[in-house]
């Protein structure tokens, strides 16, 4: 029997039931699919080869993976989660920005694409750039958070990049030409040879499992738990209550578990004294802070609020300098016409070969980091270190030794904007 | 009639009137002994609510007891409404009153010499070369605009020009200058800014008071005050919030759209010299073919199209000089 047939049936039978019961009783229809078989489903341990390896699926990382397979690489994106997306998903904050610096577009590129489409294919709003936003979030483009996970999925599936959902590295050694990299999830181990390395996870895990140095501050931001308490969540259309979640850590699995813990607790307390329907919850906080690495340059606050245009620089930024506090926060606008730009250097970690980060553990200074941490920028940074990896690739060199002009055009090729050419 | 007076077994002088004549008269001549000496202090003193307050509430009660007055005594006060008395004594109330309507330079040079309204009105001057705006509402707070005007501007006529407070998330809190009555529609942003405060703020008068929760996202807390004197003068500076100052000009004829130039300021962090930025110019956003899309106006980055506009304004520096 055909997928068509079963499911003709399936809708007659409940227009019967409603007929007969005349109740207008809702009753969820269900389609089906089958899964693709996955080879070697029932083997434990498997062993591959990949020019990129991307740690870590979320705003930079699904960027870098996509960026990475449309450049010719092969490319495995493992996510310890279970979809693409990472803070704009999993943690909720589904209002990319900025894309938009002073009446001009400075980011787009395969980030915008993907939050364009979500939009489009929502039949949302974009906010006009054009416009003079009385606060700078004014900006941000609401975005359909699981349309937008999809949407990832399938722009990574046309590029041909692997995915590999609830996987983590475990252990990593250089070789002679790369990496191995070893992975596990349940029931998988998956040991993955590759050229390069885009550590996107947020917290710059694979840099710390290397050795390479990183920095964090003694009690990093609040963390944002977000949910709806008695009223409908209209996603991509309004803002969504939050819940600070203070000492939220994305350091490791324990902290996280913590920090989720607490934040569902609270919001449960809430349902409890201020009544009213749970309507919508996030599977996961929002992190905002966690380890940085120590880069072959540090972008400091100085550079980021003057808009320092880095020599090397790869990608635009901007956003106040916005570091939450037990109080709140209280963003510091830039000043009228800057626009920060990201250098390459501050995605190589000081003194390796064939590894970047791109996201928030890019190497910054605190208040620097606290605008270059959201999303926009992270998209433009996992593109650029994708196109620097795979140039990398081909060239057989190490991101370092990847001549600017090259990245370049390999970025302009894919849509991205170019610091000075906005 | 001669007032009566009666004389007591002990000797004493009776008080004359019945009681509540008495009540009404001394309570009348008390009240308006108060309201003398406030009005006096609030002309000679700098503005201070607790004078400003005890003047105003004290004139309701004044008000009040002037009603019992002429109950009191209408039959006597009746009769002053015949001959040419009454006539002579309006129109003099009605010289004098268009004389402080209007406020000739005579006028305005004795309140000039008023600690009080002396900074409020002469706090504007608009020259060929410079406009200067002064706000001193404190001998702790004083604030100075000065705006070096540019090659496009005109004395005649003169550009329309709008000076306000705005609180971090854009509404009004306080006008510092309007536009020349009539002009409005010159400072179209301003206007718009103006009346959404008004309909905020009754918004807020006639609402329940809800708890102001954190922004766990990315904006600060709320800002939830309507008092200018919040983010003026904060009580506690470490409690304030940043607000900003919005000056709108407009060079009548010269077709293009007034300008809005802003600029932040903190108390927390206070500065004295400050320059303002162009933000840009304002456009209207509704669907004004719908009259059930309230009129709303937006702010757009400056685009090719200004050329003379942006030469109105050379630069506009704003000086804030406070206390200890």
């Amino acid at each position: 029997m055909n997928q068509d047939t079963k499911s003709s049936r399936r809708r007659f039978l409940q227009h019967s039931l409603m007929g007969t019961a005349g109740l207008g009783i809702g009753i969820a229809s269900t389609s089906e699919v089958r899964a693709r078989p996955v080879a070697n489903a029932h083997e434990p341990e498997i062993s591959e080869q990949f020019d990129v390896l991307v740690v870590g699926g979320g705003t930079a990382g699904a960027i870098a993976a996509i960026q990475a397979g449309r450049a010719g690489a092969s490319v495995l994106i493992v996510e310890r989660g279970a979809q693409l997306g990472g803070t704009t998903t999993t943690g909720g904050v589904a209002f990319p920005g900025l894309f938009d610096a002073w009446g001009k577009q400075i980011i787009a590129g395969i980030g915008w694409e993907l939050v364009k489409e979500s939009v489009e294919l929502d039949d949302g709003n974009f906010p006009d750039f054009s416009r003079v936003p009385q606060r700078h979030w004014h900006n941000q483009v609401y975005t359909n958070q699981f349309l937008y996970a999809i949407l990832a999925e399938e722009k990574c599936e046309q590029a041909g990049v692997r995915i590999a959902y609830h996987e983590f590295p475990q252990a990593v050694t250089e070789t002679d030409d790369g990496w191995q990299v070893d992975c596990v999830g349940f029931g998988t181990k998956r040991r993955v040879h590759c050229r390069q390395i885009i550590d996107c996870t947020g917290g710059a895990e694979v840099v710390g499992l290397i050795g390479f140095e990183r920095m964090r501050e003694d009690e990093t931001q609040p963390g944002s738990y977000l949910y709806m308490l008695g009223q409908a969540h209209e996603p991509g259309r309004n803002q969504i209550h939050r819940l600070y979640v203070h000492g939220a850590d994305s350091t490791n699995s324990r902290t996280v578990t913590q920090a989720n813990l607490t934040g569902r607790k609270s919001i449960l307390e809430q349902v409890r004294s201020r009544g009213g329907r749970l309507m919508h919850l996030q599977p996961e906080t929002g992190f905002r802070e966690s380890y940085r690495i120590v880069g072959e340059t540090i972008i400091t606050v100085n550079d980021y609020r003057s808009g320092r245009k880095f020599e090397d620089a790869v990608a635009n930024a901007f956003y106040p300098v916005d570091l939450h506090t037990r109080d709140g926060v209280r963003p510091e606008p830039l000043p009228r016409g800057h626009v920060p730009t990201i250098p390459l250097r501050a995605l190589i970690p000081k003194g390796s070969r064939n590894l970047m980060v791109a996201g928030r553990s890019l190497s910054s200074d605190r208040l620097a980091n606290s605008g270059l941490r959201v999303q926009a920028p992270c998209m433009a940074m996992g593109q650029a270190a994708a196109a620097t990896a795979v140039l990398a690739v081909r060239a057989n060199t190490t991101p370092l030794e990847v001549p600017l002009g090259d990245i370049h055009d390999l970025l302009r090729e894919h849509g991205a904007i170019i610091p000075g050419e906005e | 009639m001669a007032p009566s007076s009666r004389v007591k077994n002990n000797g004493t002088k009776a008080p004359t009137g019945t009681p509540r004549r008495r009540w009404v008269s001394l309570l009348t001549a008390l009240t308006f002994g108060v309201l003398s000496v406030t009005g006096v202090l609030a002309f000679i003193l700098p503005f201070s609510i607790t004078i400003i307050g005890l003047h105003a509430l004290m004139g309701f009660v004044f008000i009040g007891l002037i009603g019992l007055h002429l109950v009191n005594n209408h039959k006597l006060l009746t009769g002053y409404l015949r001959g040419p008395t009454l006539w002579a004594t309006a129109a003099i109330t009605v010289v004098l009153t268009a004389l402080f309507w209007w406020q000739p330079g005579p006028v305005k040079t004795v309140l000039g010499w008023s600690g009080n309204l002396g900074p409020a009105m002469e706090r504007f001057v608009m020259a060929a070369d410079e406009m200067v705006f002064d706000y001193s509402p404190s001998p702790d707070y004083k604030l100075k605009l000065t705006v070096v005007t540019g090659p496009s501007y005109h004395v005649d006529p003169p550009p329309q020009v709008a000076i306000w407070l705005e609180n971090q998330d854009g509404y009004h809190i306080k006008t510092l200058l309007e536009p020349g009555t009539g002009a409005a529609g010159h400072t179209p942003y301003w206007a718009f800014k103006l009346a959404g405060w008004e309909r905020a703020k009754r918004a807020a008068d006639e609402a329940e008071p809800e708890p102001i929760e954190i922004d766990a996202v990315s904006s600060p807390t709320p800002n939830a005050s309507f008092d200018p004197a919040d983010y003026i003068l904060p009580e506690a500076t470490g409690d304030s919030l940043p607000y900003h100052l919005l000056l709108e000009i407009n060079q009548p004829g010269d077709g293009q759209p007034s300008l809005v130039h802003a600029v932040q300021i903190d108390n927390r962090l206070p500065r004295t010299f400050q320059l303002l930025e162009l933000r840009g110019y304002p456009k209207r956003v509704d669907d004004e073919d719908d009259p059930e899309d309230p009129e709303e106006w937006a702010l757009y980055f400056i685009d090719e199209t200004f050329d003379s506009a942006l030469d109105l304004i050379d630069s506009a520096l704003l000086t804030i000089e406070r206390g200890q």
